[in-house]
């Protein structure tokens, strides 16, 4: 029962790996650069280890906003966010699944009585807008440095595009990591209170009780992306504005910059050493960076092909997805603690900031760490015989080619 | 990795290669219609057989260097464009061949008097022909320079439609002695070496847009 309230957080990670997946390879595999199945692949492994290895930072924060302290309302509030994610998908609004987490985490804590931190809302808040803004500068300071470069190298055009094709193998690389580090805390950050497995030993890495969940987490993105992304990868990057693939590089490159800096804690103590205020590790959304980046370049180029309406929608986006999420959050508790009469979370007591309330008891808790265990180890294992597979089959398919390759040269002697 | 960089490596040496059978046919050419004017049969013929040479050899690389871009994904965004230059730059060759088969065939009697005339013609038009070689190339190393050097191919093909024109109006106003057939033919042969120029200034057409389309 316990395991069945994480289906709404794992449906929240598959909708944000079926949507934000294609902002990290969206522009490469709508401009042809790299396949589908390469680009899913590689997110899907990056997804996972960002989640894993750097996945706390951002989910602190998120805890400060709201500690969700009962399962019910984790699975309720996840649910929440997940529903607006899709909802506003369906009806083709940009969405931000950081803002619908963050709605549903306020519209829980109305619902339970409980303060909403003001300042880590303000800060969570603000990167709304430095997020775009540092993308858009990025972008811009990149794309520069970049196009100085092809200038003056007289690089070969071939040459250069393999580069760019294996940067963007990179940087994508980079962004996934990013993305699972810094949006994990959206998709499991309101189960962490609610959850207190034991330590999991995989032989090469002892995984912590909130590591597990981001692990569980991270593989319900890269189902997202591997199931669902295709489509959206195809469209995104031309919505706002055709992309080359130079442009495309740099595009992801700065978007997985920002996500980096906004969830590594070791950077955010380099800015606190040299003096300046610390970066605050908060989700942020990838969508937003994103576009801030091809409007930063739009705009560097002079603004001549930036599609503004769609622009218009997503700032509608911006106050439209928390609200709805929010409402959302805020009903369905209603009807989970009145109607099927559970627990959805209490007050947190203001002087010690305990928290009361139902988590998952001491005796379950090692029934759930051995089933999570069975579970995350099969799931592993599966993925490295999909991985396997994967090879060989790519394997086949160019030997076949350059057997056919051979035999059309053959007969045209 | 290792793979798609010798992939790489491959087709920028096919490119080239193609482009230098590009050249070296046009400079074979402009040998082969001296020879013809000069009545060296024997050289013209040598001159034949290695046009006939580059161009299957440029048939084949045009195949290749298609096959392998659509095959590994190179230049996804570019491909549609540098196939169309691969082949208008193709279609040079093949009127070269086409060209030089017509003189072997048809042996036109071209009257010493407009020896000058028909030098003249190939000569400038293969000059637009090798002209657009440099800026193909740039195209591929530095496409801001593209441009500048396309204006010679504009010069030399203008120059060609001067130098026939005149050269038809010789045929057909002051040689009264020759019969219209004979007219006719003359113009007939005009018309394919023409054909280099306005072949290279249609590749120099498409390879202005394409360097405005890279540089942006």
């Amino acid at each position: 029962m316990i395991l069945l309230f994480l289906t709404s957080g794992l449906f929240l990670g598959w909708s944000l790996g079926a949507n934000d997946a294609s902002n990290i390879f969206g522009s490469a595999v709508g401009s042809k650069m790299i396949s589908f199945r390469k680009a899913a692949i590689i997110a899907s492994i990056f997804v996972i280890i960002g989640a894993v290895l750097q996945g706390s930072g951002a989910s602190v924060t998120l805890g400060k906003l709201g500690a969700v302290n009962a399962l019910g309302g984790s699975f309720t509030v996840a649910l929440a966010a997940g529903a607006t994610v899709y909802l506003m998908t369906k009806f083709s609004l940009p969405v931000s699944t950081t803002q619908a987490i963050v709605g549903a985490i306020i519209g829980w804590n109305l619902f339970t009585g409980n303060r909403t931190d003001m300042s880590t809302l303000t800060q969570i808040i603000s990167t709304w807008i430095t997020g775009p803004v540092l993308g858009g500068a990025f972008a811009v300071v990149l794309y520069m440095i970049l196009k100085t470069i092809k200038k003056k190298s007289s690089i070969h055009l071939i040459r250069f595009e393999s580069y760019v094709r294996t940067g963007l193998v990179i940087v994508g690389a980079f962004g996934a990591y990013s993305l699972g580090a810094n949006n994990i805390a959206n998709v499991m950050g309101v189960f962490v209170p609610a959850f207190n497995l034991n330590d999991l030993d995989l032989g090469i890495i002892t995984l912590s009780s909130s590591q597990q969940l981001f692990l569980l987490g991270g593989i319900a993105i890269a189902t997202g992306i591997i199931t669902y992304s295709n489509r959206v990868m195809e469209v995104v990057g031309n919505q706002i504005m055709e992309l080359s693939s130079d442009a495309a590089l740099v595009v992801v490159l700065a978007q997985a910059l920002v996500l980096f800096i906004f969830s590594s804690s070791a950077f955010s103590s380099f800015i606190e050493s040299t003096g300046l205020p610390p970066f605050p590790m908060v989700p942020v959304s990838s969508t937003q960076v994103i576009i801030g980046s091809i409007i930063g370049i739009g705009l560097y180029k002079g603004a001549r092909n930036i599609n503004f309406r769609i622009v218009g929608d997503i700032a509608k986006g911006w106050i439209l997805t928390p609200v709805a999420s929010g409402l959302i959050a805020f009903f369905s508790l209603f009807f989970v603690k009145n109607i099927f009469n559970i627990n959805v979370g209490t007050g947190i007591a203001e002087n010690g900031g305990s928290i009361i309330g139902n988590t998952a008891s001491a005796s379950s808790a090692h029934s759930i760490s051995e089933i999570m265990g069975f579970l995350i180890t099969g799931l592993l294992g599966l993925g490295i015989v999909i991985l396997i597979l994967y090879y060989f089959a790519e394997r086949k398919k160019k030997n076949e080619l350059r057997k056919s390759e051979e035999k059309f040269w053959n007969n045209l002697k | 990795m290792a793979l798609f960089t010798r992939t790489t490596k491959n087709l920028i040496l096919k490119i080239d290669e193609f482009f230098d059978d590009i050249d070296l046919g046009l400079l074979v050419f402009r040998e082969g219609i001296k020879s013809y004017l000069e009545k060296d049969m024997d050289a013209f013929e040598r001159h034949i057989l290695k046009v006939e040479q580059l161009e299957s050899h440029a048939d084949r690389l045009q195949r290749s260097i298609e096959n392998e871009m659509i095959t590994n994904s190179i230049l996804p965004q570019h491909r549609g464009e540098v196939s169309s230059l691969i082949d208008v730059l193709d279609e040079i060759i093949d009127t070269i061949k086409s060209t030089l088969n017509e003189f072997r065939i048809e042996t036109p009697e071209i009257p010493d008097s407009l020896n000058h005339n028909f030098i003249s013609i190939t000569e400038s038009s293969v000059c637009a022909g090798e002209e657009i070689i440099p800026a193909a190339r740039a195209y591929f190393k530095s496409p801001y320079t593209v441009r500048e050097k396309l204006l010679k191919v504009y010069y030399f093909e203008s120059e060609t439609d001067k130098v026939s024109r005149e050269t038809r109006r010789i045929i057909f106003q002051d040689m009264k002695d020759l019969d219209l057939a004979h007219k006719s033919h003359l113009r007939y042969i005009i018309n394919h070496i023409e054909k280099i120029s306005d072949t290279a200034q249609k590749a120099a057409d498409l390879l202005s847009i394409m360097a405005i389309k890279i540089v942006m």
